[in-house]
């Protein structure tokens, strides 16, 4: 059985009362442990493609099976529970929370499933050596560098050791040798722990170098 | 094509226009000919009050029992017989107007449109799960205004009433039924929340309004129906004399009710966010850790700063602040720039670290949120503990002046012979502590300068100590003790200052030719001494305008002359001005009364004085005898005094709204300011329910932290007033001094009500957050 599986999938927009059709009748399996780039032009719905797999938007009908259980028939609770568990986000822009230092919003995730301060802060710490911020532990992202920032956000995505990975453009907004260190990391990432990655790429030379090539056009998955 | 459209549309709009506009004529001028035919039946007032009746909803109800009434005794229902033609033409021009309307309506047209693709796709499943109303959460919210109501009445009868009952005192009945009351409301809410997963904001109005509201509303009309609030009255006398304490009843019925329905509120809003998202998660340790980091309210400097304001009032501190922050300045300016002379990017470094030094708007609101819920706390509580004050103060003059309970006769001239049997049954009674006899008269008192209306009473030396705190009062240089032993008053000698004429001197001489009359002794008040312009030792004459017999021009006022014994000091304009006391025996020869006109008895326990009265009047067997408490005789003050702290309560309460509102523009701008914050939470997985949490949290501790800076500055201004004092003219306050007295429950109940207030006010714009969608805000970039 697939990790993923996701069957007939419709996501639509309403702009001016005229409908847009992101995503229509989207089919596809994602294997356990897999490493899947997904490409496609600005606009046709990448990022809401990844959304709806990460049950962060709802889409008007389809189902999204995750070890065989669907996700979309789980209450809010249990959406939260399952977002928190199972499935990390590393996106565009980093999106750490400004309040908080890099250890803390590394912990972040462990926070909301009330592990122990101390021990989340410690294993959060552990992490940040692992991507190399050892000695950024108290910094607000406000101080970080945008690697640097991305590697913290990448950081907080893995504490709980999801079994899915979604990284949307991950690397968009740095230079490529900052991104290059990210896409290694990413592979590590993927060699080492065994987590299952879905990477939403525009970087044709990531997308081309990872085993797995999906293409998103006209609301349809197509191997490319 | 457009304008083909257009014009088309045009077509169908103008007829339908038509239609409307004669339909609504058409149905105008059937009511007006159906209005004509009413007044000419004269039966407008009728019709408008059953028109009135529908308003509430219960009016159907009510129609049908006035029609069951009506039904029963014909003889009180009002012929109708409206003009036939009028009311023909009336309801058929009112029917015809409402079909052309109805035909005018716009009908949407079916759309035929061809299938999408994803017709046979299965559908998102929270777009399905959709529910507006839900019977189960009605009844749970329905029983929790009803019941509450229900509990609180039926309870305080249960625990106040003396003779089934537990015979609690009323206040003390009261606050145990309300407790439970609240929390019957609160459970209940909290039930239905939780059950139904969501606020279910239409079955709560529709509860309260149906449901909730009828009681109270009885309660208020039962005094228009005599008959209704006899019957009813007798089995909720407890009910009715505990609101009636605060001289408005209604306003009483209603603030419990708000109490009720608050309580309610706080209930449902507790069951959303334990119980809403499935699971009962009453731990906030992360929502704490997210909210203190939003919001940095327990800050040294933003709550010192807040209390120098409320202590010193706003100027002072912002002087002072701005001083220090003019200072700081000057100091950093000339480090940045000797910095500069070394390295300048030093010097730009230092200059951005100071800049990023400036508070975002979000904190300034928080400062200023914290500042109004405190501003309001303490002016609550300033205000109700001096009024506090003011009732405590009157009450112990009062009650030192007078006695907790007397006991009158029912006879011709209410004198009361047999006075010693009954000081000696009354002596006996549990929670009487002392007796005295006394009797009352009005009488006119002259000296030789001036003659004033005063209260004569006499009173048994020996025992009025045991009852009153007369001699207490009676200031050095008299004492009660001479009233009963004249021959011991120091005779005063007036000044020989030089005689201005030989009448005068004529007085004098005659005073001091032989030894001065032995006089019986009277107690005079300070203010009445001093208008009398008399001291002790000086003569004054007392006269009653009965009692001296018939003379040739009717009755004749009967005086004599008495002694100053002492003169004392209440500290009651009140008393002070119109009271002198003379000994029973001396009464009871001047007014001519036998025996006394009653008896009069200190309790241990003043709150209790209406109960013993009572069980006073059960061991003299009722009739003739009847007895009266101290608040009974000062009915009209006190209940003047507690409806204007109630006013007051209520008035000052709409600060604490307005703080309120102030926290929710803070909780609202934070909300907005954290929008891709709470996407991010959300994606890390925080469940709605923790979202809301967050935000409740910062306008709880904002809430709070207002309310201790209240609390701690309100207190701070109550001892000043306290220990400094601000003076009174006594002729209008009764007192010298702005009395305080700090109830302890009342200012914890300030502080809690603000603080739930805060917690309240932060539910919409938490509830706002939480509907923050994940993909929004992570949009917004």
């Amino acid at each position: 059985m697939a990790l993923v599986e996701i069957r007939d999938v419709f996501k639509s927009y309403w702009l001016h009362g005229k409908r847009i059709d992101v995503l229509s009748g989207v089919s596809l399996d994602v294997e356990r442990g897999e490493l899947v780039s997904l490409v496609g032009a600005s606009g046709t719905g990448k990022s809401t493609f990844l959304h709806v797999l990460g049950t962060l938007d709802a889409p008007v009908a389809g189902t999204l099976r995750f070890d065989g259980v669907n996700v979309f028939d789980l209450n809010d609770a249990q959406m939260a529970r399952f977002r928190n568990r199972t499935i990390g986000f590393v996106f565009q822009s980093h999106y750490l929370l400004p309040e908080f230092t890099a250890q803390e919003n590394v912990a972040m995730p462990a926070l909301v499933q009330r592990v122990d301060r101390a021990v989340a802060l410690g294993q959060a710490g552990q992490l940040l050596e692992r991507v190399g911020l050892g000695n950024r532990l108290e910094h607000r992202p406000g101080e970080l560098s945008g690697g640097e920032a991305q590697r913290v956000a990448l950081a907080r995505a893995l504490i709980l050791r999801p079994s899915l990975l979604l990284a949307d453009e991950p690397t968009g907004n740095l230079d490529p040798a900052t991104g290059e260190g990210i896409h290694q990391l990413l592979r590590e990432v993927n060699r080492d722990l065994g987590v299952t990655m879905v990477v939403v790429t525009h970087n044709e030379t990531l997308a081309a170098s990872l085993p797995r090539r999906l293409r998103l056009a006209k609301g349809q998955v197509h191997p490319a | 094509m457009e304008t083909a459209a257009a014009l088309s549309l045009a077509r169908t709009e103008r007829p339908r226009w038509a239609l409307r506009a004669g339909g609504g004529a058409l149905a105008v001028a059937g009511a007006v000919f159906l209005l004509v035919a009413v007044a000419r039946a004269g039966a407008v007032g009728m019709l408008l009050s059953q028109l009135a009746l529908l308003a509430p909803g219960w009016g159907g109800l009510l129609q049908a029992l006035l029609g069951v009434a009506a039904a029963v005794r014909p003889a009180e229902a009002v012929a109708l017989a409206p003009p036939a033609r009028w009311l023909v033409a009336g309801a058929l021009a009112w029917l015809a107007g409402f079909l052309l309307l109805a035909l005018s309506a716009p009908r949407a047209e079916a759309r035929e449109e061809p299938p999408s693709a994803a017709a046979r796709a299965p559908l998102y499943p929270p777009l399905a799960a959709w529910r507006d109303f839900s019977p189960a959460t009605f009844a749970a919210y329905a029983f929790a205004i009803l019941g509450a109501e229900v509990t609180l009445v039926v309870l305080q009868t249960l625990l106040a009433s003396g003779s089934r009952g537990l015979g609690l005192a009323a206040p003390a009945a009261f606050v145990l039924s309300l407790l439970s009351a609240a929390l019957l409301a609160f459970g209940c809410g909290a039930l239905g929340a939780a059950r139904a997963r969501r606020l279910a904001a239409p079955e709560a109005t529709i509860a309260v309004l149906y449901l909730g509201t009828p009681l109270p509303l009885l309660l208020t009309v039962l005094p228009a129906f005599p008959r209704a609030a006899l019957w009813v009255g007798y089995r909720m006398r407890e009910v009715t004399y505990l609101a009636e304490l605060i001289g408005r009843p209604e306003l009483a019925y209603w603030l419990t009710f708000t109490l009720l329905v608050l309580a309610l509120a706080l209930g449902i809003l507790s069951g959303f966010v334990a119980g809403g998202s499935g699971a009962l998660d009453l731990k906030s340790r992360f929502e704490l850790f997210v909210a203190n980091r939003h919001v940095q309210v327990f800050r040294p400097r933003l709550l010192l700063g807040a209390l120098a304001v409320l202590l010193l009032g706003i100027v002072p501190p912002l002087l002072v602040l701005a001083v220090l922050r003019a200072a700081d300045a000057a100091v950093e300016r000339t480090r940045i720039r000797a910095l500069g002379m070394k390295d300048p990017m030093l010097a730009a470094a230092a200059q951005r670290a100071w800049a990023e030094r400036a508070q975002s708007a979000t904190a300034m609101m928080t400062a200023l949120s914290v500042g109004g819920a405190g501003v309001g706390v303490m002016a609550l509580i300033i205000v109700l503990s001096v009024m506090s004050g003011f009732e405590a103060d009157l009450q112990a003059k009062i009650l030192g002046t007078n006695a907790h309970v007397v006991v009158l006769k029912y006879s011709d001239n209410g004198s009361m012979p047999e006075y010693a049997e009954v000081v000696k049954k009354v002596e006996g009674t549990r929670g009487v502590v002392g007796v005295t006899p006394f009797i009352f008269g009005q009488v006119m008192i002259a000296s030789e300068g001036n003659v004033d209306g005063t209260i004569l009473k006499g009173i048994d030396p020996r025992s009025a100590g045991k009852v009153t705190d007369l001699p207490k009062n009676v200031l050095p240089g008299g004492s009660i003790d001479w009233l009963s032993d004249p021959s011991a008053i120091p005779v005063r000698t007036p000044p020989r200052s030089a005689p201005a004429d030989p009448a005068d001197d004529a007085v004098v001489v005659r005073k001091s030719s032989g030894p001065p009359p032995l006089l019986p002794g009277i107690l005079l008040g300070r203010e009445l001494a001093a208008s009398l312009r008399v001291l002790v030792g000086d003569r004054v004459t007392v006269i009653s305008p009965l009692g001296g017999g018939m003379g040739p021009s009717g009755p004749v006022p009967r005086a004599r002359a008495f002694r100053v014994a002492g003169i004392f000091y209440t500290g009651m304009y009140e008393y002070d001005s119109k009271f002198a006391y003379v000994s029973l025996a001396e009464a009871q020869t001047f007014l001519d009364i036998k025996g006394a006109t009653g008896v009069e008895m200190k309790v241990a326990d003043v709150d209790d004085a209406r109960r013993v009265a009572g069980s006073v009047l059960q061991t003299l067997d009722g009739y003739p005898y009847r007895t009266k408490d101290w608040g009974e005789m000062n009915r009209n003050l006190f209940s003047a005094l507690r409806l204007e702290k109630l006013v007051m309560g209520i008035i000052l309460t709409i600060i604490v709204i307005v703080a309120a509102g102030l926290i929710v523009a803070t909780v609202t701008m934070l909300v907005l300011e954290k929008r891709k914050e709470i996407a991010v939470l959300k994606a890390l997985g925080v469940p709605d329910s923790g979202v809301v949490k967050v935000f409740l949290a910062e306008g709880l501790q904002i809430g709070l932290a207002g309310g201790l800076l209240g609390l701690l500055s309100g207190l701070a201004w109550c001892l000043f007033i306290e220990k400094v004092g601000l003076r009174l003219d006594p002729q209008v306050y009764y007192i010298h001094q702005l009395p305080v007295r700090v109830e302890p429950l009342q200012t914890a109940l300030v502080v809690v009500i603000a603080v739930l207030v805060s917690y309240l006010a932060s539910v919409f714009p938490a509830l706002r957050a939480a509907r923050v969608e994940p993909v929004e805000g992570l949009k917004a970039e």
